[in-house]
C-alpha cells in the first residue's frame, strides 16, 4: 500500500512536472517585466524600484509574481496563464503591470530579500511593513497586489492554487474578498 | 495498516505527505474546486444539520448574527473568522449556543460555544483550518429557540496538511489571558485568551518517524469572570494551532478572568488575569 502511494505522488509529480512550459517565468502575453536577482552569498535580492515607479507613471497596479525555477506549482500556475493568455492578457493589462521576479526553492525566506529605493528588507520583514499575514512562511509561487505605493490591495493566499480557473484569476484581477 | 483508509483521508494524507517533502520551501497544494455562493448548501451540510437540530427551521440572514471570513485566507491552516450578533445578550433574549461548521473538513463542528449573558455582546474570533473550499458557517441559537444561521465560501488549498509549529511543545497549554478593549464596569470589555498548544489533527507527517502525528487538540475552554460562568467553548482540530478566542466578558466590579482547558490527552491547564 506504501510503495503503491508513493507511486502515485511521483506519478503526480510526474503529471507536474511534464505539465510545465518549456522555459519558467510569466507567458509573453503578459508583457512581464522580468526581474532577475541581485546574488550575494546566501542572498537573492529583487528591486522593485523602477517597477513602481512604472506603476505610478501609467497609473496602474503591480501583479507581482514570485516564482521559482525548480517549482513544479510554479510551472503549474504559469501554464493555466500560458494555456488561457488570449481570455486573460487583457484584463490584465487593463489595470496591471506583471512583475516576474525570477528565484529558485533555494532562496527561502530568509535569504529573499525586496528593495524599494533606499531600503532592503528580509522577506518576513517585507511582509510585516505591508501588513502581509504570509509573514510566517515563504510559499512558491507567491504572488502580491500592489499599488504604486507598494501598498497591498488585498490579502492574497499562500501559493497560487487557488486561482488557477479563468472565473477565479478575474476574480483576483477584481479584488473580490 | 492503511488498507481500509477511506479515500478522503487517503487524500488528506497525501497532502500531508506533500507538504512534508523536505523541500526547503512548503508548495501550496491544488485548489480550483467547483465554486458556490456564500448562501449555498452542501451535502455535507444537510446530513450535519439535521443531526445537530433535527429539522428545525433555520432562519438565513445576517439580521441575527453575521459571519466574517474572507473569500481567500493567506493559510487555509489559519483562517481568520469573526462572528458577530446583532443582539445583546440580554435575560429576555440572547444567543445560548452558537456552533461554528466548516462542510469539507475532515471533522465539521469546528466548535460549540455554550453561552450566558455575562458575554454582554456575543461577538467571537478565532482561526480555523480549512481543508479545501468548503462552507464555513455559524449558527446561533437563541433562547427562545429559533436558530440563526450565516455562512461563507471560503477558498483554500491544502489548509489541514500545512505543517504545524513545533517550536514551543516546551510550552504546551500555557493559557494567556489578555484584556483587548478598554475596561468599563456593566459594559462588554473585549478579551484574549490563547493556549499554546499544536492542536494536532493526526494528518500530519511526522518527518523523523515517518509516523502520522496522533490527534492531540484543545476540547474545551471554559471563561469564567469572578466566579461566573461567561462561556464553555467545545473545541476540534479543525480550531487552528495555538487555538485563540477574543470574546467579550461584562465585569461587574474587579474581579479575575479565569480559563479552564482540556485537551484530547485530558491534560488540564488554565490561566488566570486579574482585572480592575
Amino acid at each position: 500500500m506504501r510503495s503503491r502511494r508513493v507511486l502515485l505522488q511521483t506519478a503526480g509529480l510526474a503529471a507536474l512536472l511534464t505539465a510545465m512550459p518549456a522555459r519558467a517565468g510569466v507567458p509573453e502575453p503578459y508583457a512581464p517585466i522580468v526581474l532577475q536577482p541581485t546574488l550575494g552569498p546566501q542572498r537573492w535580492e529583487f528591486d522593485l524600484t523602477a517597477a513602481l515607479r512604472r506603476a505610478r507613471s501609467e497609473k496602474k497596479r503591480l501583479y507581482l509574481y514570485l516564482g521559482a525555477d525548480n517549482c513544479p506549482f510554479c510551472r503549474r500556475y504559469e501554464a493555466f496563464l500560458q494555456r488561457h493568455a488570449a481570455e486573460l492578457a487583457p484584463h490584465f493589462a487593463k489595470d496591471y503591470l506583471v512583475v516576474d521576479l525570477r528565484s529558485t526553492l533555494a532562496a527561502r525566506a530568509e535569504k529573499l530579500f525586496i528593495r524599494i529605493d533606499d531600503q532592503v528588507l528580509g522577506y518576513a520583514d517585507f511582509q510585516r511593513s505591508i501588513g502581509d499575514e504570509r509573514a510566517r512562511q515563504l510559499v512558491y509561487p507567491n504572488v502580491w497586489l500592489l499599488d504604486g505605493q507598494a501598498r497591498p490591495l488585498m490579502q492574497m493566499p499562500s501559493g497560487a492554487g487557488t486561482f488557477e480557473t479563468v472565473a477565479e484569476q478575474l476574480e483576483i484581477l477584481r479584488l473580490e474578498q | 495498516m492503511t488498507s481500509d483508509l477511506t479515500p478522503r483521508r487517503r487524500t488528506l494524507q497525501g497532502l500531508a505527505a506533500l507538504a512534508a517533502l523536505p523541500a526547503a520551501t512548503s508548495w501550496a497544494a491544488i485548489g480550483g474546486l467547483p465554486s458556490a455562493e456564500h448562501r449555498d448548501s452542501s451535502p455535507e451540510w444537510e446530513r450535519l444539520s439535521g443531526k445537530l437540530f433535527g429539522g428545525k427551521p433555520l432562519i438565513h440572514g445576517q439580521g441575527v448574527v453575521q459571519l466574517f471570513v474572507p473569500l481567500r485566507a493567506a493559510y487555509g491552516a489559519s483562517v481568520p473568522v469573526k462572528v458577530v450578533s446583532k443582539l445583546p445578550q440580554r435575560p429576555e433574549l440572547h444567543v445560548r449556543k452558537m456552533y461554528v461548521v466548516v462542510d469539507k473538513n475532515p471533522s465539521q463542528l469546528a466548535m460549540v460555544l455554550d453561552l450566558t449573558t455575562e458575554v454582554g455582546q456575543a461577538d467571537f474570533e478565532t482561526r480555523l483550518r480549512v481543508d479545501e473550499y468548503s462552507h464555513v458557517r455559524v449558527v446561533s441559537e437563541l433562547s427562545n429557540g429559533e436558530l440563526h444561521t450565516d455562512s461563507r465560501y471560503v477558498k483554500t488549498s491544502g489548509g489541514c496538511s500545512a505543517p504545524p509549529n513545533r517550536e514551543s511543545l516546551h510550552l504546551i497549554g500555557r493559557t494567556l489571558l489578555k484584556v483587548a478593549g478598554e475596561l468599563r464596569l456593566e459594559q462588554p470589555v473585549q478579551a484574549d485568551v490563547t493556549v499554546l498548544h499544536p492542536n494536532d489533527t493526526g494528518f500530519e507527517l511526522n518527518q523523523v518517524t515517518v509516523m502520522y502525528i496522533p490527534p492531540h487538540f484543545v476540547r474545551s475552554i471554559a471563561v469564567s469572570y469572578a466566579g461566573r460562568k461567561v462561556f464553555d467553548a467545545d473545541l476540534d482540530f479543525s480550531v487552528s494551532e495555538n487555538p485563540t478566542l477574543r470574546f467579550n466578558f461584562v465585569p461587574h466590579s474587579k474581579g479575575e478572568l479565569r480559563a479552564e482547558v482540556t485537551d484530547s490527552k485530558d491534560a488540564r491547564f488554565f490561566g488566570t488575569l486579574a482585572v480592575g
